[in-house]
Order: structure tokens, then sequence, then C-alpha cells
């Protein structure tokens, strides 16, 4: 028989291409071992199972028979083939034991009896115990399949001529007839205590492996090294020697783990974990289970993945001495929402909702669950994570969970990790995955996506408040102040408006404020959204009055979303008396005078975070700026003075009647009453025109200059005003009941007595000749006239002073060139002063004048004036200077 | 065609990025789980031998009862292996090819698309 089995290893290939000597002498002693009934300690593995499937079974041209007198032994094999059960597995794992025969060795070795004939094959088909016919009917040699169907076909099958001669023997009767002919055969001593019990087997089988697996190992065959260190582990675990069964199997698993081979990973694994439970490795037993539920479900099956997870969270719920991190990666996994990404304002928080896949066969309870977000450019992670609600329940799959974001720095946020706790074990997870079934093939498994999930904007303008209107409001009365509150992409809803009006402005807060809808004039009329209109459909807006308290209005719901036009009642404080301007007062007029701030400060947000501050500047003006001057002086002192109203708004005024106080030093002539001349009221003035209203007054007399100096006229102006709130101003807002529309404006007015004050008039009468020549004597005539009577005027004599100026080279005087006149006292008198000059020179020249040394320039009046120059001819042709010849 | 075909690719740090079962034959999955044994086994041998040989097609490079396993190894260092029944190499070199012509692959990750498995598949009926 071993020449048989010697003529075996040169006929047959193994499984490996070159194989050592060791390992295939190992090879046949295992089939021996198996030959005569060591097979149950022979491990059922991957590596066992290859190598011995294809090593078939000796074949002698007859089967040893069993010796005579063996039934004791026979026994014995059987009690030991009954015995066999295979070695439970940790976590109840099934698995279909895999074969280590090629073929039945019941079969084959009853085959090889002489007096069975081929028609009795098929009886023993039906009773032969299973643990290799079908597994490996595949792997068995085609040769004797298909033999025995050529045998089973041409041979005759009645069963009528086939009674054996001897029954088949049963296996326990083959293993023994197989050990007596070995016994015989054998001649190494050696080999033969190898082969006498089943523990010398093992420890020569152990002997033999770790050979093998040293030259492997030596020859950078790491592969079949590792897997043959598989083998001695499970001798050492069969032997309880667990920690290097441990350690063997770690190898194992970290090779197929390194390259990814999860099949065969998922075979040894459970092992492995076994080793780690007994030894207490928690750590270890922890990651060995954690690491089974990670490979692909369908390596086993769900009540055994349901055993992995339930160590896993009592492991996780126990008091561990040395608490490790989960390492759950790839199995809870989340991803971000497919969605556009979650945006919020600067200082707003918000929700994220992200789904989270478990894939753990169960449900899993989370103690905690946090998420922490990056910001896109920088790779720290600078947030602090976000906590969801604590301990929820995955279920197996999608879960929707959403977290509550507090307020964020602008930028742009992706997912980053997931952490929490599952019992007392904390676990991180970076796992991303893809939301939904995947069907296309750009899909990269460890690509982590970078799309943002959150995007907190830049701090931007969320709400814009401007004035309503920018022309002047009348000042002194109750009126509408209008600002336009314009939301931006932001929702004002429950916001509050504080108003602070600044000196010398008070807000009516006995008045309700006006919320109306905003429609600028650049909007045309589209269809206007049914929930913020009112029923009313011609109406154009809403209009809601709300109460004002100590400067705060509360917007309504409905105006969170619109622009809207918020008018509330203000009077503006000016207790100056204004002044009105005349040519001799020309005033300065000031815009900052009617300038009032208000301070305005809107809180909003949907957590009151965020506020808008804004100071707006509004005028107030007077109704009118009145002018005046004096249109015309008559002889007799009176004066026509015009007062011209000047409309400062962008209103129509209507002027009702206007009366003058006339100060010290002027007084009213006809009726006397103070109003104008005529009477022209109602008088309209159009928006920034002007009108203007006759008087009719003299200066009356008054010595006291001081008086004089001090004295103002006041205007007293009855009018009203329509206009509309909102582009200026307009009628005041009622505040009780029975307020007149009638307004009434004063204004000063400084009128100034004439400087000029003429007492005397000198005239210059015109010339007795139309031309003057050189050396012609010419009369100069001039009439000096009393304006007013001697008491009156300011001239203590009544005698005057006279006296010719005239340049002596352009002209001589023959005659008296100063003198004194007397004249009338009354008022009107004249005197006239003649001058008899002879012009010099020919040419345009200055004629002489009369002066009145002795009176002011003031007093007097050139009337009717002196001619400026005069023309003067050239001397006639002379005949006296010619001489005769 | 193969009755028994099994077919893996091996990225060049030793992981798989795709197997399957190409043979007209229905799958046992002891078997299935030999056969990832016995390749990633002679993924030893392989690495010997490509050193060895600048040749792209090394044909069986390791048998096993009938099966033999058949390797392809390409420029950056990947492995199509193939452990087969049949004995047609010509058959098996074209197959190689073919599929190493299939643009349809992300360096590094796993293979996971259906058309490349669908591709695979047609391939195998053709060649094998």
């Amino acid at each position: 028989m071993m020449v048989e089995l010697l003529l075996l290893i040169q006929r047959r290939s193994s499984i490996v291409f070159r194989v050592t000597f060791i390992l295939s002498v190992v090879l046949r002693f295992m089939r021996l071992a198996y030959l005569i009934g060591y097979g149950v300690e022979i491990e059922k593995s991957p590596v066992n199972s290859a190598s011995l499937s294809m090593l078939s079974w000796p074949k002698p041209a007859t089967w040893p028979s069993i010796p005579p007198d063996s039934s004791a032994e026979v026994m014995a094999k059987e009690k030991t083939i009954l015995q066999a059960k295979a070695r439970e597995k940790l976590f109840d794992i099934q698995r279909k034991p895999l074969p280590l025969e090629p073929s039945s060795l019941l079969r084959e070795a009853n085959r090889r009896r002489a007096f069975l004939s081929v028609g009795n094959l098929s009886e023993l088909y039906d009773s032969v115990d299973g643990s290799g016919l079908g597994a490996h009917s595949k792997l068995s040699p085609n040769k004797s399949s298909s033999n025995l169907m050529t045998r089973t076909m041409s041979g005759p099958a009645t069963s009528e001529t086939s009674l054996p001669v001897d029954r088949p023997m049963r296996l326990s009767e083959i293993h023994v007839a197989a050990e007596h002919a070995l016994k015989q055969t054998i001649s190494d001593p050696d080999f033969m205590t190898s082969l006498s019990s089943p523990e010398e087997f093992e420890s020569r089988y152990m002997e033999l492996t770790k050979g093998a697996a040293d030259n492997y190992h030596r020859s950078w065959w790491k592969r079949h090294g590792v897997v043959l260190d598989g083998e001695i582990a499970a001798i050492f675990f069969k032997h309880g020697n667990y920690d290097l069964a441990a350690k063997s199997y770690e190898k194992v698993c970290a090779l197929y783990s390194a390259e990814g081979w999860e099949e065969l990973l998922a075979d040894v694994l459970p092992d492995l974990a076994e080793c780690q439970k007994i030894l207490k490795d928690e750590a270890g037993y922890l990651a060995s289970c954690v690491k089974l539920l990670s490979l692909e479900s369908s390596l086993f099956s769900s009540k055994e993945r349901q055993a992995f997870q339930s160590e896993v969270v009592r492991l996780a719920h126990s008091e561990m001495r040395h608490p490790v991190p989960l390492d759950v990666s790839s199995l809870i996994t989340f991803a971000g929402n497919p969605a556009p990404p979650l945006e919020l304002c600067d200082g707003d928080p918000g929700t994220l909702s992200v789904a989270v896949w478990s894939g753990f066969p169960d449900d899993i309870t989370l103690e905690s669950l946090s998420l922490r977000l990056s910001a896109f450019s920088s790779a720290d992670e600078g947030l602090k994570a976000i906590r969801s609600t604590d301990a929820r329940v995955l279920v197996p799959g999608r879960n929707i969970i959403t977290f509550d974001i507090p307020p964020q720095k602008p930028g742009s946020y992706v997912l980053g990790a997931l952490t929490g706790q599952i019992g007392k074990l904390s676990f991180r997870s970076h796992g991303f995955s893809q939301d939904g079934p995947v069907d296309t093939d750009e899909f990269m498994s460890f690509e982590k996506p970078t799309r943002p999930v959150l995007k907190v904007r830049k701090p931007r303008a969320l709400v814009d408040i401007t004035p309503a209107v920018s022309s002047a409001l009348l000042m002194n009365e109750l009126q509408w102040i209008g600002l336009i509150v314009k939301p931006i992409d932001y929702s004002l809803k429950g916001g509050i408006l504080h108003i602070d009006a600044g000196a010398e402005l008070k807000i009516e807060e006995s008045q309700m404020i006006e919320i109306e809808s905003y429609r600028s004039d650049g909007e045309h009329s589209s269809p206007i959204d049914a929930s913020k209109v009112l029923s009313r459909p011609t109406d154009t807006g809403r209009v809601e009055k709300v109460p004002i308290e100590n400067g705060k209005i509360k917007l309504p719901d409905w105006a969170s979303d619109v622009t809207t036009l918020v008018w509330f009642p203000v009077r503006a404080i000016n207790d100056t008396v204004p002044k009105g301007t005349s040519p001799a007062s020309p005033q300065k007029h000031s815009i900052v005078d009617g300038m009032r701030m208000i301070a305005l400060k809107l809180e909003f947000g949907a957590f009151h975070n965020q506020i808008f501050e804004r100071t707006i500047a509004v005028h107030f003006t007077n109704p009118f700026h009145v002018s005046t001057r004096v249109v015309d002086k008559c002889n007799d002192g009176t004066l026509l003075l015009q007062v011209i109203l000047h409309s400062e708004v962008k209103a129509t005024l209507h002027v009702k009647d206007v009366s003058l106080d006339l100060q010290a030093g002027f007084e009213h002539l006809g009726k006397g009453d103070g109003r104008p001349t005529s009477s022209l009221f109602p008088l309209v003035i159009a928006p920034s025109s002007k009108a203007g209203i006759l008087f009719v007054i003299r200066l009356s007399g008054t010595k006291d200059l001081d008086e004089l100096e001090q004295a103002d006229s006041m205007l007293h102006i009855k009018y009203g005003i329509s206009g509309d709130r909102a582009t200026g101003a307009h009628s005041p807002v009622p505040v009780k009941p029975d307020d007149s529309e009638e307004l009434l404006f004063k204004i000063s007015l400084k009128l100034k007595r004439p400087v000029l004050d003429p007492c005397l008039a000198v005239g210059f009468l015109p010339f007795s000749t139309d031309c003057l020549r050189v050396g012609q004597l010419v009369n100069m005539k001039w009439r000096v006239e009393r304006l007013k009577d001697l008491e009156e005027a300011s001239l203590s004599d009544d005698e005057i002073l006279y006296q010719v100026d005239a340049n002596p080279q352009n002209w001589m005087v023959a005659g008296r060139k100063s003198g004194h006149i007397s004249f009338s006292e009354a008022q009107g008198s004249r005197i006239e002063i003649a001058v008899t000059c002879v012009p010099l020179v020919s040419g345009y020249v200055h004629p002489p004048q009369l002066g009145l040394p002795d009176v002011g320039d003031a007093n007097i009046s050139c009337n009717p004036a002196g001619p400026h120059l005069v023309c003067v001819l050239p001397p006639t042709l002379s005949t006296s200077y010619c001489i005769p010849a | 065609m193969a009755s028994t075909a099994c077919f893996v690719i091996v990225s060049k740090n030793d992981i798989p990025i795709y197997d399957a079962e190409v043979g007209s034959a229905p799958k046992k999955e002891d078997q299935a789980y030999q056969h990832q044994f016995i390749l990633h086994a002679a993924l030893d041998v392989v690495q010997d031998l490509a050193w060895a040989t600048s040749a792209m097609f090394l044909k069986s490079v390791d048998r096993f009862n009938d099966l033999v396993v058949s390797v392809y190894v390409t420029a950056g260092h990947t492995r199509f292996m193939l452990l087969h029944d049949s004995r047609s190499e010509d058959g098996i070199k074209s197959f190689f090819q073919e599929i190493f012509l299939n643009p349809l692959y992300l360096p590094g990750s796993r293979i996971t698309s259906s058309h490349f498995n669908t591709k695979v598949r047609a391939l195998a009926r053709k060649y094998l």
C-alpha cells in the first residue's frame, strides 16, 4: 500500500505549485489518519478540505479485509464515529461542514471488494452517510463518477442475481481493516507511533504543519504560511491553549482583513472572537464582534448578525475595565439632505435634518448622538458638536435625525463626523453613505462628498427703514411721519419698532399708529397675494391701526413679509418767532433749524436676535417765508409796503386773512386796521410759489431812536393747508374733535426807516442856449427848494451857505463863487441862484456844481439832477487875428 | 462555456475589487467559498511569477484538481485571476484582454457597476 501511496505522489498534482515536500507528507499523513479513523481529529477547514478532497483514497486491487477477532476494535471505532460531532462555533454559526474526502470511503472500499457486484452499489448509495457524497461530487475525479455511471448502465441491474456472499463493510470495519494492513506494511517505528493513537497523530501533525508554515514564511509565500498558522491555531484551541490560538488566529484575520477577502475573514473571525471571549479580552472581543457586523451582510444569517449585535450591546453596557472607542464607521453612516443646503442668516439658529443609515441588524439604542460640522474651506473642524435629542433608537436602514443648530459664523459647512455613545462606549463615524439607491457608475463609495449642507450668510441687510417723504413738514403742528419698512428676504414676524424722538420733537401717543401696505410707484398692479390684502377688491392696500406705548410699536403679522408704511404723529416744537427778511435785513435761512432727528430700532428675527438701527432726519418748516420791500415812496411820505409770502411747503396754502401790527415809527393809512389795501382773500398759494400783499403806511413821528431801533412789526396770517402726507406738509392731525382747520402763523418783520431824509432839493435849471462855446459867457442857474418845514428838518439855520465848485482849468467863474441864501421856512419855498461862467476848453467837460456844505448829503435831494458832462464847442473863428497881406 | 469559472480582479495592493462566478453551472455556496480561498492562496504564486516574467498573461499558475488558475497581470500590477475548468488558452487570453480594455473602472475602489458585471458575463459566455 505504501508503494501505491508513493505512486500517488508522482501522479497527482497538488494545490500548490512548488509545494515543499513536508506539506505533501502532511497531506498524505492526514489521509492515512483518516483512513484509520482519525478523521474526527482533523479540523474541517478550507485548507484541509481543499487539500484532502483532492487526494483520493488508495486504490488497492482488493481492499484488505478485517482481521479476525477484531470485533472489540470495531466497537471502539464505532463509538468514536458516533461520538464525533462538529465543533460548536460561537454565536451558533452554522456552516455546512466542508468535506475532507474526495469520495465516500465506504463506497470506495467496498467497491474494491471482489465479491461484490455492481448492482449492489446502488443499495450502498442509499445507506451511506451523507457526509461527503453530495457535496464533493463535483470535486471528485470525473473518472470515478463516470466509471460508476458506465458500470451502472452496462451491468445488469437486477437484484436477484446480486445476492452477496458477504455483506458490505461498515465504516468502522474499513478503518480497522486499514489499520491492520498498515501496521503490517509500515516498518518505521516513529511513523507507526504517530499513527498509533489520535493524540500521537495530532502531535505529529502539529509538528509537520508548523514546519510547513515556517517554510512558507521563509519563502515569502505568506498567504500559504498564514493559512497553515490557522490550522495550528485550531489545534491549540482544541487543547485549550487559547492564548496561542488567539495569536495565530489574529495573524490569519489580519491578512484577510488587510487584503479585503471578506468571505475568508468571515470564516476565521468567529474563531478569533471565541478565543478572545474565553481569554476575557474585552476590547479584542468587542472589536471582533463589530468587525463581524461590518462584513457583508450576505455572509451571515440575520440571526447570527443579531447575535453579534447583542454581544456588542451587552459589552457596551457592561463595566469594561478599559473602555475602548467603537469603530462603527461602516455600520453607522450618514448623508446630508439631497435638497439644497439649509440657508441661515447670520445669528439665526435653525434645524438641520440628516439621514443616518444603520447597518445593524436590529434596532440599536444610542445614548447620545452629536454631529460635527466643518467649515468648507478650512480643514479643521471649527465647530462644536451639535447634539441631537438624547437617547434615540436607530432602526436598521434609514433614519432621519434633526439637529438644532445654534447661531453660527458666516460660511459654508459640510458634514464632518458623527459621534455618539452606545452604552458606555463612545463611537465616531466618518462614514458617508449614499442616501438612496445607487444606480450610477460615477459613484465612488469612499469619496467624501463635499456638498455643503449648511450655508450661513454673511451679515447682510435684512430690513430697510426709510422715511416716506423727503420734503418738509409743518413746524409746530401735529404732522404724520411715514416710515417705509421693507423686509429683505426675511420675515419680520414678531418685530417691535422702537421710535425715539430727539430734542424738540414729541410723539403724540394718544393717537393710533397707522400701518398700511406699501406699493412704490414703480410697481405695477401685479396680482397681489390674496392673503396679504383685505377682502375689498378695490382696496390697493391694507391699513391697520395699532397703539403705540412708550415709543414701541408691535408689527402685525401680516406685515412681516411685505413692505409697509408706518405713520405716526409728531409735533416739532420751535418756540422762537420767525423773522421775515427785507432788502435791508437779509437773513440766512439755516436748514438745520428745521431738522429733527428720530432714532429707530427694530428688533426682529426668529429669536429676536436681529436688530436694525437707524437715525433719520426729518425736516420741518414754517408754512411761509415773508419778505418785505418798499415798492414806492410818494412825496408826501406815504410808503407802499409790499409783503411777499413765499410758500415753503409742497402743499397748497389758503391764506384767509392777514394783518400787520406795525412797529413804532410807522403807522397805517387808510382804514387803519392793519389789513392790506385790497381784499383779495382767500388767497390760494400754489406749492413753492409766492404771493404779494400791499400795505399803505407812512412814517410816524417819533424822536426816540432806541425805541425805533428795537421795535418789530408782527404779521399775523390766518391760513389753511391742503396737502398729502405722503408728499409733505399736510393738514395737522386733529387731536380733539373740535380742532379747527384754521391755522395761525405769526412772523415778525423789521421795517427800517428810510436812510435818506431830504429836506432840501437842489435842482439844475436848463441852459438858455443850445450850445456852449469856448469863450462864450453862459448863465448857470440852480434852484433850491425846501421839502420840509424848517421845524421838521434837522437844520437849525434858515440861512444856507452855498458854494459853486468848478474846475479852474475848464471854467472861469465870473461872479461869486459862494454866498449865503435865505428863503422862506415854509415847505415848498424856492430860491434861484445864478452864476455866470465861461468855458475855457472845448470838448466834454464837467460843469460847475452847486453844493451846500453845511447840509448833510442825506438831506439833499438832487431833483432835477444836473448834467454830468456838457459839450463845449470850440470857439468861433475869429477874424480879428487875420492879418491882411 | 466553462462549467466552472470564478473571476476575481485583485488590485495592486492585494485587495479584491471585483469578483464574479461566471460559470454556467449553478452556484454552490461552499464551492464559491473554496474558490475564493484557492484564488487567495494563488496570489502567493502569482507574486513570484509576476516579477520573474515580463509577459502579461501568465497561463496556468496553479491547479486545483481539474480547475486551473490563470492570471493576467496588467502594467499597473492589477491581477485578473480566473479559476476555470476549460482548457482553451486562447479563449482565456482574449477574455482577459477584452476585460482589460473595459474602461468602467475607477482606481482603488470596488467595482460595483452593473454594466461592468453584464459585460463580464457576456464576455465570459463568448470566450469561455
